[in-house]
């Protein structure tokens, strides 16, 4: 009887917690009790349909139907709580004033009440259909008796729903005006944890790439079987051995949503701006490994103030040396333009070379550019670049990037100028070493859509043992850039793609390289 | 501005290349789950490359392929069985079991 209730505890707790959660955070609204509880008997309905259709689920879509199934409803329930944070933070402040007045109708409450409820219902549907599952394969083996199984399972539930109640009678006694943040804050990070949940889901179905599948284990620290584990794998989305993808989607959607949040509400710019960077700089605690190259990109010393961006540089190597051979690069970073002169990135990068298939997440850059002065205030545009690196990769080194970046307008051109000092430290990293790279971009604006020019990249070396040219990296080439822009509302959409000439011995012969970018100010 | 959201819906698309999927070249293996057990609970696979896995559930309750180390974790209907992709594994070995019945059903993955 108690494997059974350890078994149905397990999966309940997982509910019970979003439920607190949800609970907690629609304190006061009328009619909440009624949208929740019905949440959970479709929940609980729909977890014995899925549990009747598993195998049909499971066959479809090519045998990855369930991967899909629970990815989708992980995602759906990632958007209903995102649009509940942003609904709340526009009309959070009004709600809380109407509810005081005697005999006024919330009708605005009910909006967020069916997102919540959805929620919800998803939640128990998910862990509900597993516990379903294997109820009915205890009854169907005669395992016990039905003794066993009832009072195991009941057990079970009344257990993670203790476990819950706990959590949200703690809610509770947050002061009013003060639990509307904390709950914010707690279905932010929920939803986060859930995005990544969906993300490991379409890996398993092989249509999302792992980037890497373990970067770090903490399991020896906080297992994830443990109950402060399961716990905190809701909550935050704690995981023990986290795949890469995991990472990219918990912060991609924490950003992303916490950019939402400020579109909407009216909070002053600076207490989100200040979130994001606290969020950033904590996302550094990630260890990747520094890749065999840097992505063949220009950084100019111009910030965007107050624009979001979502933007992924990509290469792809040619060379006759089958170990360079379609080696592969990429990056997905998200950057935001926090003041008029300082603008962040969060960058993912991974690769892929022959002779190491798999593509691997290779470390997260933390990129930061400072525009010291206004475009046309001086003769060059005078800018800071600097970048720090984690690496991701066992035998790599994390990596500190820093350097000048100077910009000229002339007519319909703009040229570049990228000096860049790189240090790598770390334990696995003897060398006192300062490497030096450098880059320049031309760019004729033939029109918004298309501004052709050339690029070169160059990296010398270390700096106290500069070798002759021939065993430098020295690439050059072709480039073009455009943008197609949709509107204030929708934002723009800028592409590049060139081709990289190798010039020295010491450089692949060629390289492709791309980037797609969208940004939008908020 | 229909034109323009078109085109750039296009090279959105076009970007966002499909992801990998195992081909039916991938080399597949097969595991049993019989008397809440796995047959073989030990299978020797190929390092590298891309494995599809088909777990056949002969008993008459369902059973969870879960593995830790290989990140995998999909519910078996009795006298149904299933596709787990994995891999590129490195050499090493990874463990599985099934999580309703984690007395008798352990087993291990060994990449060569």
């Amino acid at each position: 009887m108690i494997a059974v209730a350890i078994i149905v505890f397990r999966e309940v707790l997982e509910a019970s917690l979003i439920v607190s959660i949800v609970l907690a955070a629609s304190k006061g609204v009328r009619g909440r009790g009624l949208w929740i509880s019905a949440g959970i008997a479709l929940g609980t309905l729909g977890a014995c349909i899925v549990a009747g259709f598993a195998a049909e689920i499971a066959a479809a879509v090519a045998g990855m139907g369930q991967e899909v199934f629970n990815a989708s409803i992980l995602f759906a329930a990632v958007g209903m709580l995102g649009w509940h944070n942003v609904w709340m933070g526009r009309h959070g402040k009004e709600m809380a004033m109407e509810a005081n007045a005697l005999g006024r109708d919330v009708a605005s409450g009910a909006r967020p009440l069916y997102a919540l409820a959805l929620v919800v219902g998803i939640a128990v549907l998910r862990e509900g259909s597993e516990v379903v599952l294997f109820l009915y394969g205890l009854a169907a083996a005669g395992g016990g008796g039905v003794v066993n199984m009832l009072g195991g399972g009941a057990i079970g539930l009344i257990g993670g729903a203790i476990v819950g109640s706990g959590l949200y009678l703690g809610l509770l006694r947050i002061p009013t005006r003060y639990l509307f943040s904390v709950t914010s804050w707690m279905i932010l990070l929920l939803a986060s944890g859930l995005a990544s949940q969906g993300a490991a889901f379409l890996t398993q179905a092989d249509m999302l790439p792992a980037l890497g599948n373990d970067i770090w284990d903490t399991s020896w620290l906080l297992s994830e079987d443990s109950m402060l584990g399961r716990v905190l794998h809701i909550l935050v989305g704690y995981v023990a051995r986290p795949e890469g993808i995991q990472l990219v989607f918990w912060s991609a959607t924490l950003i992303i949503l916490l950019a939402l949040m400020r579109w909407f509400s009216h909070a002053p710019p600076r207490a989100v701006a200040r979130a994001a960077i606290i969020l950033v700089l904590a996302t550094l605690g990630f260890g990747f490994t520094r890749s065999a190259w840097a992505d063949f990109t220009i950084h100019p010393p111009i910030v965007e103030y107050q624009e979001f961006e979502v933007e992924h540089n990509g290469s792809y190597t040619f060379d006759p040396n089958p170990a360079n051979k379609h080696n592969e690069t990429g990056t997905l970073e998200l950057g935001y333009g926090f003041l008029p002169w300082w603008g962040s990135e969060l960058e993912f990068a991974w690769s892929r070379t022959a002779s190491d298939p798999p593509r691997r997440l290779d470390e997260v850059n933390f990129e930061n550019t400072f525009q010291l002065a206004d475009q046309g205030e001086y003769w060059l545009t005078p800018g800071v670049f600097a970048e720090i690196g984690k690496s991701a990769r066992v035998g790599n080194a994390d990596h500190v990037e820093v350097g000048p970046t100077l910009q000229k307008e002339w007519g319909e051109t703009v040229h570049v100028l990228n000096l860049f000092f790189e240090h790598q430290f770390g334990p696995d990293n003897d060398a006192k070493n300062v490497d030096l790279n450098y880059a320049w971009q031309s760019l004729w604006t033939v029109s918004q859509h298309f501004q052709p020019g050339v690029e070169v990249f160059g990296d010398a070396g270390q700096l106290d043992q500069i070798p002759g040219i021939r065993d430098q990296e020295l690439r050059a080439g072709p480039v073009t850039y455009g943008k197609v822009s949709f509107g204030q509302r929708l934002g723009e959409l800028r592409y590049g793609v060139g081709y990289l000439f190798g010039l020295t011995h010491a450089t692949e012969k060629g390289a492709l390289k791309w980037n797609l970018e969208w940004e939008k100010v908020f | 501005m229909q034109a323009r959201f078109a085109i750039g819906l296009a090279v959105l698309t076009v970007a966002l290349a499909a992801a990998p999927a195992a081909r039916a070249a991938d080399p597949e293996f097969t595991l049993s789950i019989k008397d809440h057990r796995f047959e073989p609970a030990e299978l020797q696979v190929p390092a590298g490359v891309k494995i599809r896995l088909i777990v056949k559930n002969l008993d008459a309750t369902p059973s969870e392929f879960e593995s830790n180390d290989l990140h995998r974790e999909k519910v078996v209907s009795p006298g149904q069985q299933i596709l787990v992709i994995v891999g590129p594994l490195d050499a090493g070995t990874y463990g599985f079991f099934d999580d309703f019945h984690q007395d008798t059903g352990q087993g291990k993955l060994i990449a060569k």
